[in-house]
């Protein structure tokens, strides 16, 4: 079996404060909302599941009692189980089974063949474009699901995860970006980064765009 | 490709500096020994980038040092040539001669720079089709793809950007570890898409002037040219979520010590650059890595 500090990157000395902050950036890293109809799923599941293991493993060796660490590691890999969609209506249960074998092809043929262009059918059409990379097009389609019904929470989870890509994980040291302004103070702080850069204008700083 | 994609140096470490430096530079050599000296001109960092994605897990990691003719005080270290930087090397070939194709058979005048420059890549591409035949076809039919969407006015934003994006994907094709090439495939489809779109936004206002299709001024029905503030928010949601879906494939694979690198791309980087680009800041070759390369000799 792999070495599970090895895997989480700390060496055996580390302490659990160590141990523990290095499995959540790991978890928070892998975790199934960054990966919310990805076609690397399974990647992030498989890395998820060794993250889980070795976290388990330390504590398990370390405490001594065998018991598991529980909580966010259970939380985390029960996660990816619900990718599986939510039931739908059934007209629509074959073009959702469709969707979760990634056969976005036959999926897109039986939408096409309905007439009913109802909230779901809005929003498994954008399913199909989101899990080809075509976010503008999904994120139209969301929309539209999220206007005819505007209580599915389904509908609204898809359109946020879409628009609010600054939720995602970021890794230590880097702050939330935008390429548009934010409504937080990135701007602010940007504006600073550029003032800098052009006053110092030396070293490691100016080879950038300043 | 353009030259947008680059590291935010605010991250890097002077070794990460030198190793893309020895990136670009190692880019540069390839491209003159295969190719000659003329097609040196093509280089950009997007390819040096490129060449970064698919470097082998266990490649001889020594940089050598020597003149360089673009730069004839001092020396610069580069990576002698690799597997990675010889594949950058020949797609950047066919793509920039396909590029310029494309610019030729344009209506509209002023082709005197393209059309010397396609005379001194001729050659130079038709040893890179040999060499990648594969690379040749998909890059010849995705353009056409493309110019089938410009000739219909195709007022979808994915459509065109998913032809150039499928593009760069296929650049994946050769990696042997089935897990990296499904990594680097969704990674590149999301750089093509980005690059494609930072680029339609970059032309915007020239493109308006001269009546020539850009995808933005068909989707958001444009009047002028430049972007209305619902555009650009859209616009922005589109690059963002592209370069976060950059970011998730990154992580699923380990790129060893080109980490720090890509990660100052995804995390940071692409988004400067992005709205470098909208706000009309941004200069192409404005920045340079070797100009940090002279920056350390002269401290």
């Amino acid at each position: 079996m792999t070495d599970p500090y090895e895997v989480l990157n700390v060496s055996s000395a580390a302490t659990d404060e160590e141990v523990k902050k290095a499995y959540r950036d790991l978890a928070r890293k892998y975790h199934p909302d960054n990966y919310h109809d990805n076609p690397l799923a399974d990647l992030a599941q498989e890395k998820m599941k060794e993250i889980n293991a070795a976290y388990d493993a330390i504590q398990k060796e370390r405490s001594g009692r065998g018991t598991s660490s529980g909580g966010y590691a259970q939380q985390s890999y029960g996660g990816y189980q619900y990718q599986q969609r939510e039931a739908g209506s059934p007209a629509f249960l074959q073009v959702r089974m469709a969707i979760n074998r990634n056969d976005l092809g036959m999926a897109e043929q039986l939408l096409d063949r309905m007439d009913d262009h109802n909230g779901e059918w809005n929003f498994l059409k954008g399913t199909i474009c989101y899990r080809r990379g075509w976010v503008d097009e999904a994120r139209r389609y969301y929309q539209t699901a999220c206007q005819m019904e505007p209580g599915s929470a389904e509908y609204r989870q898809a359109l946020n995860f879409v628009e609010n890509s600054g939720a995602g994980y970021r890794p230590e040291g880097y702050e939330t970006f935008s390429t548009g302004c934010g409504g937080d103070n990135v701007c602010g702080r940007l504006a600073c980064f550029y003032l800098m850069c052009n006053l110092c204008g030396c070293g490691g700083m100016r080879f950038f765009w300043c | 490709m353009f030259g947008y994609v680059r590291p935010s140096p605010a991250h890097l470490t002077e070794e990460d500096q030198r190793r893309f430096g020895g990136a670009y530079c190692g880019l540069c050599r390839v491209l003159g020994e295969r190719y000659g000296q003329a097609a040196r001109f093509i280089l950009n960092y997007d390819f040096t980038f490129l060449a970064i994605l698919l470097w082998p897990c266990r490649e001889e990691e020594e940089t050598l040092r020597r003149g360089c003719i673009a730069h004839p005080l001092g020396k610069r270290d580069y990576y002698p040539g690799n597997r990675a930087l010889e594949l950058a090397a020949d797609e950047s070939v066919i793509l920039a001669w396909w590029q310029l194709r494309d610019a030729l058979s344009d209506p509209g005048g002023g082709k005197g720079k393209y059309r010397a420059a396609s005379l001194a890549l001729g050659s130079a591409y038709r040893r890179a089709s040999q060499r990648r035949p594969d690379f040749d076809r998909i890059t010849r039919e995705r353009l056409a793809m493309l110019r089938e969407l410009e000739e219909a006015r195709c007022p979808s934003l994915d459509r065109p950007a998913d032809a150039f994006a499928g593009l760069l994907a296929a650049a994946a094709e050769g990696v042997e570890d089935p897990v990296k090439r499904r990594v680097l495939e969704q990674l590149l489809y999301h750089l093509g898409r980005w690059v494609y779109l930072v680029d339609a936004a970059d032309d915007l206002e020239k493109d308006f002037a001269s009546g020539s299709y850009n995808p933005l001024i068909c989707r958001f029905s444009l009047e002028r040219g430049e972007l209305t503030e619902e555009a650009r928010e859209s616009l922005v949601v589109s690059l963002d979520h592209s370069i976060r879906l950059m970011a998730a494939a990154y992580e699923l694979w380990d790129f060893g010590a080109w980490s720090p690198i890509i990660r100052a791309v995804v995390y940071e980087g692409l988004f400067h650059v992005g709205r470098a680009v909208l706000e009309g800041t941004f200069q192409a070759g404005g920045i340079s890595f070797r100009a940090a390369g002279r920056n350390k000799e002269q401290l």
